[in-house]
């Protein structure tokens, strides 16, 4: 009997083997994805919350700062630009994501994703990262549109990144979890404007905290957005109303939650897959 | 007796089991190995399990139980999911991307280097004839434009193993042609091929080897003569009649010769 070999197709070399770029080239790939919808659509992504934000710092700012003596020793008008920068950060890094990955398992090209060889952590990250990016730039042109008007200072520039990057980290991360979860573009929706936008303007965006009566100022600081607003305004001006680091603390521990639950999510296949 | 190698199948089912949420059972231990270098077909009706299948697979669904194997490998490894092309059934391709960028984006995912799915990417829009629409968005193009990229982006990677979920459903005459021309070209130069249909002409014509399935069960497999020979009918389109039949799948009221000629009539191109 004779019998013609054919050889098995191997798999891939062991990624140790290869540079750490070309063990990632799916991550890279996918991330490049996200942020080309952010830019693409860059009317609605970029200029349409910028544009909101601005108005608020023209409008409270310079008509009502005059009128408003400062809080903490701060402008008014200075006062309020970390709290919209930080409300237009997480409120674009929440929805990017929450619209990206509905919008992929609605039209099920997230399938092309979750049949490739890219392992499921790097999907999530791949995901999170757009509105990370989406994010960043707002928050980027926003303060160059305000300097001009405003002068906002840089205090705690270690502190002010940290929590840029867990603020990123938290928000980003729910826009996806929602993303999965998500039925309909109500879900997504709902969760902005009836959780985010809200606990934005309640967790000090406006204000400072301690200027509340008892028992409002307690209540306030169960209101995750009132830690995070809190540690990047202390990273601009370098006033808070809480310790920076229990701040940060909070934070981090959010953070850890919103990774925990989406890598679950990812690696289990859980809503994903039927 | 000369030396012989056994080389492990393109694809091996074991006992695949899969269960929906709501208690519906697909797929029950069911068993199915397909050769390497095979052109294999899956032909059943709406609700077979031929998407669970190839959803399995492709790690599109969670399975509740079996082992599935690519050329020997886990499906679960990354790595085994590189020896797959899937182009699906329903047109899935990401409304933000124009026709090259579906193709490098895919290419990407699958861990292609730049340069080298840049030029890939060139070679399948020539081959399927989507250059001139490079920087088309998906949703812009017509509906046989968006069924020829979604199968370029399934060779993009240059799977060994390709799967085909209805490549053809809602495809003009021509390019169902041009389609099977391809597919046959591809499948000479040792990619092995699943695919299914509803079109029996198309298994006929294309396939070496034929599975009929309903109800998440095997209910035979062979090549096209060997089905006609082991049901003792003429044609596919009566084999798949009294397979169908003899699983129970008639329908009371359908006499079996309403069945028999519905079913010949869809080898002019209407659907078993």
């Amino acid at each position: 009997m004779s019998v013609v070999e054919q050889q098995s197709p191997a798999l891939p070399e062991p990624a140790e083997a290869r540079g750490l770029r070309d063990r990632h080239r799916g991550l890279i790939a996918l991330t490049g994805r996200e942020v080309a919808r952010v830019m693409k659509l860059w009317q609605q992504t970029i200029a349409a919350p910028v544009i909101s934000s601005f108005l608020f710092i023209l409008v409270f700012g310079l008509s009502l700062g005059s009128r408003i003596s400062g809080i903490a020793g701060v402008d008014y008008d200075v006062f309020i630009v970390p709290g919209l920068v930080t409300m237009a950060m997480v409120q674009a890094a929440y929805s990017n994501n929450s619209s990206s990955v509905f919008q992929a398992r609605f039209d099920r090209y997230i399938n092309d994703v979750l049949a490739s060889p890219m392992k499921s952590w790097e999907v999530n990250l791949g995901l999170s990262l757009g509105g990370a990016v989406r994010a960043l730039i707002i928050a980027l042109v926003l303060v160059l549109l305000a300097l001009p008007i405003v002068d906002v200072p840089v205090h705690d520039p270690l502190v002010l990144a940290l929590a840029v990057v867990l603020a990123l980290t938290i928000f980003s991360s729910l826009g996806v979890i929602v993303g999965v979860y998500a039925q309909s573009w109500d879900h997504a929706s709902f969760v902005q404007n009836i959780v985010i936008v809200p606990l934005s303007f309640l967790g000090g965006t406006f204000y400072s905290v301690e200027t509340l009566p008892s028992p409002w100022q307690e209540i306030s600081h169960v209101n995750p957005l009132f830690f995070v607003i809190d540690a990047i305004r202390h990273g601009f001006l370098g006033v808070s109303d809480v310790n920076v680091w229990l701040s940060l603390g909070v934070m981090a521990v959010l953070a850890a939650v919103m990774i925990a639950w989406s890598s679950w999510l990812f690696a289990t296949g859980k809503k994903l897959k039927a | 007796m000369d030396h012989a190698t056994t080389s492990p199948p393109a694809l091996e089912l074991r006992r695949l089991t899969k269960r929906y949420d709501d208690g519906f059972l697909a797929l029950e231990g069911f068993d199915l190995t397909v050769p390497a270098g095979e052109f294999f077909g899956l032909l059943g009706p709406n609700g077979a399990g031929k998407t669970t299948l190839i959803s399995a697979v492709c790690n599109l669904i969670r399975t509740t139980d079996g082992e599935i194997r690519i050329f020997g490998h886990d499906h679960r490894v990354p790595g085994a999911r590189r020896l797959i092309g899937l182009a699906e059934q329903d047109i899935n391709l990401d409304r933000f991307l124009n026709v090259e960028e579906t193709l490098l984006y895919h290419g990407g995912y699958y861990g292609m280097e730049r340069a080298h799915a840049k030029r890939r990417a060139k070679e399948m829009m020539e081959i399927f004839d989507l250059s001139s629409k490079a920087q088309t968005r998906a949703p812009m193009l017509s509906g046989g434009m968006r069924r020829r990229l979604l199968i370029a982006r399934a060779l993009m990677h240059e799977p060994p193993l390709l799967i085909l979920d209805e490549p053809t459903a809602g495809v003009d005459f021509e390019l169902r042609l041009d389609l099977w021309q391809y597919i046959r070209r591809l499948h000479g130069e040792g990619t092995t091929v699943l695919l299914t249909t509803h079109y029996l002409e198309e298994a006929e014509e294309l396939c070496n080897e034929i599975a009929l399935i309903r109800g998440g069960r095997l209910l035979a497999r062979d090549s096209a003569d060997g089905l006609r020979a082991h049901y003792g009918v003429g044609t596919l389109a009566d084999v798949y009649v009294k397979a169908m039949a003899e699983s129970g799948g008639r329908r009371p009221w359908t006499r079996s010769e309403d069945l028999a000629q519905g079913a010949r009539s869809s080898r002019d191109g209407a659907t078993a």
